[in-house]
């Protein structure tokens, strides 16, 4: 295999992580917008084990999916509660506080960030993401995932089947953050150079733009999305300038015509930007909000 | 007579400066339907609310058996037998019948990680065979795999019945289950609130059609502007000057 080939299939292995990642916690209906957050989280946590602690890779990469989870579960506990607009808030809010701090952060070299990791090889993103598959194809089939489909599609008449919402959602979230921190940890192993630029809104949406493209329904639908639009970048690099916008073409004309995603039956509420932004902003907190005012 | 089984007592609630309820009693002892009815803007819905974990009242107490639940959510509450049905129905309209069920035995399933597990214990498989059940029961196991939201109101409101059902309620709030329905639905829908409650299961329930109230329930909680201003009997309610007055205005 050239280096090339196996530095695309690395590439597009941990795009698919990340679409992976990022479905499960859209599969209770959360969308974050600060999900480069935990990629940053698991890729410094790893960095500093492999670097500085001298930890094998896979050890630290694990590490870092679990400080990713506690994370994850932290602002998941406090955003998850609320409707999906303070979602999207706290977690942008999130990600740019996480940046801040890492650039003020001396240990893990501020802006410059660290240098010299490596050793992702295609097996450990191929391992990681079969496990991965493995683990959304029982959970699709589980009554846990039923659990986060009754929370996507309507959160109060979860509450009254005796779902306990927050608990299911925020461990969806805690789940979604582990294997983001994953992702971002065998691609800091990969391109040997990290900072905190590599994780701001633009990685973020890149993550959203996965799973939108593909289709939120079924979680191959996100990741089909991700490796079509991984491997835009490279096979179209002749575009030069014009890529970008290509790029924002694509999405126009994918809202128009198939705006459930590649992957998908159209179904109203199933699309997830407009719609469910429609449906949940306008709503206070649960428990204050009932049809008596007008009935 | 017995320690009643759901107990609300003095219930205040009020939205802003609407006063919505004031302090409010009603008893439902075990064994019985009891009908909450009232104009539009009584209060009903919102006592319902109240009673199901909602809504947390201003003042007052909802007690279960002489357990306080006031500050219970509605998630704490169905494991203990409290579940309530929407006026306007709140399905999953995504997944298909079955699914809607399913969710209802939420409480007693396996739902952790253990249900990743890909194979079936014994409890998995007879709470299955107790979701189809139901489904004949409510006669809806022919609509199969077909999101809900696609099938008929009737159907729907039929659904939502038995999702609650599914969650094996000791006390079943059913808020306007009849609103909408053909007389023939209603009819249905009286004889299976009866059935339900000779199976054991407690009813309260908010409904507009006094024909329901009449056949169905043992007492009555006559709501106006919050407060209570009758109870009793369904036919001494139904036919006293002030519950005309109330419906009708003078």
């Amino acid at each position: 295999m050239s280096a090339f080939t196996e530095a695309v299939l690395i590439q597009t292995g941990i795009n698919v992580l990340l679409a992976l990642g990022y479905w499960i916690a859209v599969s209770t209906g959360k969308y974050s917008f600060g999900h480069a957050a935990f990629m940053a989280i698991g890729a410094y946590g790893s960095s500093i084990l492999t670097l500085k602690m001298g930890w094998p890779l896979p050890l630290a990469l694990i590490a870092g999916a679990v400080v990713s989870a506690v994370a994850g579960a932290l602002v998941g506990w406090i955003a998850l509660r609320l409707s999906m607009l303070y979602l999207a808030i706290i977690t942008l809010v999130f990600s740019e506080l996480l940046i801040t701090l890492l650039n003020q952060w001396d240990y893990v070299g501020g802006g410059s960030g660290l240098l010299g990791m490596t050793g992702t090889t295609v097996t450990m993103v191929l391992i990681c993401v079969v496990l991965v598959v493995a683990y959304l194809i029982l959970l699709t089939r589980s009554r846990m995932g039923l659990a986060y489909e009754a929370i996507r599609e309507d959160e109060r008449a979860a509450m009254g089947s005796g779902v306990k919402i927050t608990l299911v959602a925020v461990g969806a979230f805690a789940t979604s953050a582990a294997v983001t921190g994953i992702a971002g940890g065998l691609a800091a192993h990969q391109q040997l150079i990290i900072n905190p630029g590599l994780y701001g809104p633009q990685q973020s949406l890149i993550i959203i733009l996965f799973c939108v493209f593909g289709g939120v329904q079924y979680f191959w639908g996100a990741a089909i999305g991700a490796i079509v639009l991984g491997l835009l970048p490279i096979y179209f690099n002749g575009l030069a300038d014009w890529y970008q916008i290509i790029y924002g073409l694509l999405f126009v004309v994918l809202m128009i015509v198939r705006p459930q995603g590649l992957i998908g039956r159209s179904r109203a509420g199933i699309f997830p930007v407009g719609l469910s932004l429609r449906r949940a902003a306008p709503e206070p907190e649960p428990r204050v909000r009932e049809e008596e005012s007008v009935g | 007579m017995a320690e009643p089984l759901l107990q609300a007592t003095g219930l205040s609630k009020s939205f802003g400066s609407v006063q919505a309820l004031e302090d409010i009693d009603v008893t439902l002892h075990e064994g019985t339907i009891h009908g909450i009815v009232g104009p539009n803007g009584a209060g009903k819905t919102t006592l319902l609310s109240v009673m199901s974990g909602y809504l947390l009242p201003n003042a007052g107490t909802v007690q279960l058996r002489g357990r306080d639940i006031t500050g219970l959510t509605p998630q704490r509450r169905v494991p203990l037998g409290v579940v309530r049905t929407f006026q306007n129905i709140r399905l999953f309209g995504g997944l298909s019948v079955l699914e809607n069920v399913m969710i209802g035995q939420h409480a007693h399933a396996r739902t952790g990680l253990s249900s990743l597990l890909p194979f079936r214990t014994a409890s998995d498989r007879r709470l299955l065979a107790e979701a189809k059940d139901t489904l004949e029961l409510f006669d809806l196991a022919r609509y199969g795999k077909r999101p809900v939201s696609q099938l008929p109101y009737g159907v729907q409101k039929q659904l939502e019945m038995a999702r609650a059902m599914a969650t094996r309620p000791k006390v079943l709030l059913l808020d306007e289950p009849a609103a909408g329905m053909t007389t023939e639905g209603r009819g249905q829908l009286s004889t299976r609130i009866r059935r339900l409650r000779d199976e054991g299961v407690s009813v309260v329930i908010v409904e507009h059609d006094m024909d329901v109230i009449a056949k169905v329930c043992d007492e009555v909680t006559v709501l106006n502007f919050g407060r209570r201003i009758m109870h009793g009997e369904p036919l001494e309610v139904l036919s006293s000057a002030e519950v005309r007055t109330a419906y009708l205005g003078t």
